[in-house]
């Protein structure tokens, strides 16, 4: 019995953090129609922010607040100089599908050589502010700790004042009706290339918050090469495709539901399933329903 | 028209490529390749980037540490040693490139301490070193594969293999701890089959064996090994996998409060990387470790106390770990070879060296090394420490008891070997 | 006309194929087994224009084909004794079957849904080798193709057989693939990727025109898999990463992901560029931090200048500027109008 709920706990807190990177994915597809697949890595940087942070003043949240803000004003100054340029020059032909994904692992592996020639390839720290040793029931300890329960709390308001921006705000209907029809958009008044990056600009916060919050999850430390933040990209995209990459709920359930998957799968079948779980996982979703748990069936223009 | 210009470029793109092929003109041959009157070339290839780097990236620095001191005090008879290091991010095509460019570009006299068993196989069957007549020295891996002189010719082993330190640790368990319940986390791959093996020569029963992935290392899947050794009820837990298994594991153990009594293997139990990437000294603190070099932390050994000072003055504020003290000493070991290879050393005196007289090589581990014309078995065996409070692995008792196997199945026995002083200053002689 | 056409480039390849012979008779071995590795990545390049390009299916999981397909052809030799020929055959056959299969189950899915799922593949498919044993694990299977035959003299290296063999293998598939192309299958594709109501509405069953690409493509690759192996005398899932399948998709992009007379360079670029980098990091020799990561960093640097500066591809690009140069010689050429008759 403890072992079938801690597996759903070891599912649940992962999960959260499948989530945060799916989210900022679906941000940066729903404002540019783009995969970014340097989203990790900018997470990664902004972790190195934080780092630099938290050496100065010692707090955790400070050092979060760094990172969020670095990883915004970085994700809004790579939409605004570089994504722009490029969508400019190959906006149609065969290669108008490719040339993002090109553009963005270029990004990814130029990301990384800089931060790794700046910082060196040696881990650094960044500590927790709350502990993160498992709550006790009786003789037991499930694997849950304060820390975990931060990480649920966080991402939970998190998609709570996102959720409230898009729908309660007109900044959050412009990123909606951008998305939607950027012609129509910019017609009715609305700048949609300021919407554009201001939807980079919150990926990368919340990528930001991602790689925080699964470094200080993790060991404590972090390095370029870290192996979390390789798996982070991909379980996110995953968890995003699940989702059906339209919304951010949909971010949040395809993160949860890949999170438990493999834990069960790893727990109660076999270990070695690791790396092919999400693949049928991912393939049996997109059987049912191929536009993703929430996703959106392309309108048809006729 | 269109097929025209197809014609034109498929014509252009020939050209282009004989005139580049044929560009590069084939030089003369040296006396020995490698060698000239004032330098002696060595290649190296090993994840310097890439997932599978982590810890390893400090080997060339290390090696490179020992050598420019070996340089600065008159070199190998005269001549200074130049390392020239590859990127080959644990990928087996680019090992493959990158060691062809050592050999054919470069010009090396010979490989030391390639990386990875996947890729030295890969350039063993490709590049084919032996036929090249290449000296492949050091391997770094505990594959003991490459110690069979027959197949891998010019290959050298250093590192004690897998087999055989699970036979020690079965050795240690049959002795120490009859009774207890044992539970085991390994890699699900060859590493982990090797240790399997060994365990099963040593008559090892295991009450749970929790295999994980090699790259799912993570605190979510560390959580759950945990929760399966918990079940089992295990008293004992052997950590048999790479470094970030290790530190996965224990921190979240700390976390979980979960603390049975650890053993670690040598390749994952470096405490000086583990303490540095996170793990409580706490936690560490009592667990079972094996090394076959002197504890990295043991300033009373004439060796560690050289090469650490060697280290700190090269490479100011990176921490001497067990890395580092592997790639100084196949450094160290290189050196004593070459220097045993005569005035005019060539590829073949170099391996006549090791065949003949390998056993002779100074070096700081406490196990002989068994080189011999129909063996390259590197270290043999590997001593048994204890974790202290500081989370520095110690040996028991506070003297070295080294026990000595083969990868077969042979018993496990304590060595009597006695390790010679070290030649004056660290230099050969 | 379309069998002279065929013929005509059949020519073509065998005059190429003679250059190549040649050459590689008087070039060091380095450059012979770059030039094995180049037509590997040409092959594998190849499968993705097809797939990509053609078909407008963006796969990023092209390494996990080529594994399939190493997989089949070292397991059937080593177990089988089977004859290299053979053993290449039942790389294609493997790959083709899993790309069938893959088609089958994408077929419905595009864009990022397409990229997410090949994504998923090519992670999860090379560790399975650890599952069998038979597979030979993390350590790999050996994968001979055996010596050069002896008559081909003594002096006849190891990798000047792998770069005949590879040399060969690429161009015949080139020969083949660039008459697929051309035919109506290559038509049907073009047409199911620029508007698939449109094509559906002509006659054409895009289903299974985008399936029997996955299958080819897949095919395609298993072959250049099991020449990769070839080259490596290897098969182990360290070969397969799901880096190799994102530099696959940046070479075909590099090439000019939508036609294949451009191939060549895109599989120049992957195997040049890391050893350019290697040689820059050296000559400019600063502090470890900086020469460790240069080649990286030249190397993706080099992929977002291709993107911003050359997005089709140099080849489109320089048809694109000779296309307007002519126009412009037209335009220029054509008489004044004159300023009468404007009511």
């Amino acid at each position: 019995m403890i072992q079938f709920i801690n597996t759903t706990l070891i599912g649940i807190t992962a999960g959260s953090i499948y989530a945060l990177m799916a989210i900022a994915l679906v941000l940066v597809w729903r404002s540019t129609r783009v995969i970014n697949f340097a989203q990790a890595r900018m997470a990664l940087l902004s972790t190195y922010f934080g780092y630099e942070a938290m050496v100065r003043t010692n707090s955790f949240w400070i050092a979060l607040l760094v990172a969020m803000l670095g990883g915004g004003l970085f994700a809004a100054i790579i939409e605004l100089v570089f994504m722009r340029f490029l969508l400019k020059r190959s906006a149609s032909g065969p290669i108008a599908s490719v040339a993002p994904i090109i553009a963005t692992l270029g990004l990814y592996g130029v990301i990384r050589a800089v931060t790794a020639s700046i910082w060196g390839g040696q881990e650094l720290q960044i500590v927790a502010p709350v502990s993160n040793v498992g709550y006790s029931i009786g003789t037991e300890t499930l694997v849950f700790s304060p820390l975990k329960l931060l990480i649920l709390i966080s991402v939970g308001v998190l998609v709570l004042l996102l959720s409230l921006l898009f729908q309660k705000t007109n900044i959050g209907l412009a990123l909606r009706a951008s998305a939607f029809s950027p012609e129509i958009a910019s017609l009715s008044g609305i700048k949609v290339d300021l919407v554009r990056t201001l939807g980079w600009s919150l990926a990368g916060a919340v990528g930001a918050m991602a790689g925080m919050f699964q470094t200080v999850d993790g060991t404590g430390t972090f390095s370029p090469d870290s192996i979390g933040f390789t798996l982070l990209f991909v379980s996110g995209f995953i968890a995003a495709v699940i989702g059906g990459l339209e919304s951010l709920v949909g971010a949040v359930i395809g993160g949860l539901l890949l999170g438990l998957v493999i834990s069960f799968v790893l727990m109660y079948i076999s270990s070695s399933l690791f790396f092919i779980a999400p693949f049928l996982v991912l393939l049996l979703v997109l059987f049912i329903r191929p536009q993703g748990i929430i996703g959106v069936k392309a309108a048809r223009r006729a | 028209m269109k097929a025209m210009n197809r014609r034109k470029l498929i014509s252009v793109s020939a050209v282009l490529a004989v005139a580049s092929l044929a560009a590069t003109a084939v030089p003369a041959q040296a006396a020995e390749v490698g060698v000239t009157s004032s330098e002696i070339k060595l290649g190296m290839t090993l994840p310097m980037t890439g997932s599978a780097s982590l810890g390893y990236n400090k080997i060339p620095g290390a090696a490179k540490a020992y050598f420019d001191y070996l340089n600065a005090n008159g070199g190998v008879n005269g001549r200074k040693i130049t390392l020239i290091v590859k990127d080959d991010r644990y990928v087996p095509t680019e090992a493959v490139a990158k060691t062809n460019e050592l050999i054919l570009k470069d010009k090396v006299m010979a490989l030391l301490a390639p990386l990875g068993t996947a890729n030295v196989k890969a350039v063993a069957s490709s590049v084919n070193p032996a036929k090249r007549g290449v000296p492949v020295l050091f391997v770094n891996t505990g594959f003991s594969g490459f110690a069979d002189a027959k197949k891998y010719p010019t290959h050298y082993s250093i590192l004690p293999s897998y087999q055989m330190e699970a036979k020690i640790m079965g050795k240690y368990i049959a002795e120490n701890l009859a009774g207890k319940k044992i539970g085991l986390l390994y890699q699900d791959d060859d590493f982990g089959s090797d240790a399997l093996a060994g365990f099963k020569t040593a008559g090892t029963t295991f009450a749970v064996k929790v295999p994980y992935a090699s790259g799912s290392q993570s605190a979510a899947t560390a959580a759950g090994w945990i929760t399966k050794f918990k079940a089992a009820e295990v008293d004992v837990v052997i950590l048999f996998g790479v470094t970030s298994a290790s530190l996965y594991m224990l921190a979240t153990a700390a976390a979980l409060k979960y603390a049975p009594q650890w053993m670690i293997d040598s390749v994952g139990g470096d405490s000086t990387t583990l303490k540095l990437a996170g793990v409580p000294a706490g936690v560490l603190y009592n667990a079972i470790g094996f090394s076959p070099v002197p504890a990295t932390t043991d300033l009373t050994d004439e060796y560690i106390k050289l090469f650490s000072e060697i280290y700190a003055k090269a490479v100011p504020g990176s921490a001497f770990d067990l890395n580092v003290l592997l790639g100084m000493n196949s450094a160290f070991m290189t050196a004593q070879a070459l220097k045993a290879a005569g005035p005019n050393p060539t590829r073949k005196s170099l391996m006549a060296v090791l065949n003949t007289n390998g056993a002779s090589l100074f070096n700081s581990a406490l196990s002989p090394v068994g080189y011999s014309g129909t063996s390259h078995v590197g270290l043999t065996g590997e001593w048994v420490g204890k974790y202290s409070p500081t989370g520095d692995l110690l040996p028991i008792g506070g003297t070295y008891t080294t026990y000595i196997t083969d990868s077969g199945a042979g018993a496990v026995v304590k060595s009597t070997y006695k390790r010679p002083a070290m030649p004056a200053k660290g230099l050969p002689n | 006309m379309h069998k002279l056409r065929s013929i005509h480039h059949f020519g073509l390849f065998v005059v190429f194929g003679f250059i190549l012979f040649l050459a590689s008779n008087r070039v060091d071995e380095l450059r012979v087994y770059q030039g094995a590795s180049v037509a590997v990545f040409v092959i594998a390049i190849a499968s993705l224009i097809l797939l990509t390009g053609y078909s407008g299916q963006v796969s990023v999981g092209q390494g996990a084909l080529m594994a399939l397909g190493a997989y089949g052809a070292a397991v059937v030799r080593n177990e089988l004794h089977v004859p290299i020929l053979l053993s290449f055959f039942v790389a294609v056959l493997v790959a083709a079957v899993g790309g069938a299969l893959l088609g089958a189950a994408a077929a419905r899915l595009s864009g990022p849904y397409l990229a997410g799922t090949t994504l998923a593949l090519a992670i999860g498919i090379p560790p399975l080798a650890n599952q069998f044993s038979i597979l030979g694990g993390e350590q790999g299977l050996a994968f001979d193709v055996g010596n050069p035959p002896a008559r081909l003299g003594e002096d006849f290296t190891q990798y000047k057989w792998f770069f005949w063999i590879a040399a060969l293998a690429a161009l015949i598939s080139m020969w083949l693939l660039s008459n697929i192309l051309r035919s109506r299958y290559g038509r049907n594709w073009r047409a199911g990727r620029s508007n698939e109501v449109a094509a559906q509405l002509s006659g054409i069953n895009t289903g299974r025109s985008k399936i029997l690409a996955f299958t080819l493509s897949a095919g395609i690759a298993g072959l250049a898999g099991a020449l990769l192996s070839m080259t490596i005398g290897t098969v182990s899932p360290s070969a397969f990463t799901y880096n190799l399948s994102l530099m696959l998709l940046a070479g075909a992009f590099v090439s000019g992901v939508s036609t294949l007379s451009g191939v060549m360079i895109g599989a120049v670029v992957l195997v040049g560029i890391p050893e350019i980098a290697d040689v820059v990091a050296n000559r400019i020799g600063s502090s470890e931090n900086i020469s460790t990561n240069l080649p990286g960093f030249l190397n993706y640097a080099l992929l977002i200048l291709t993107v911003l500066f050359v997005p089709n591809g140099p080849v489109e690009q320089h048809h694109a500027r000779q296309a307007r140069k002519a126009a412009m010689k037209k335009i220029k050429s054509l008489p004044k109008p004159s300023m009468e008759g404007n009511t």
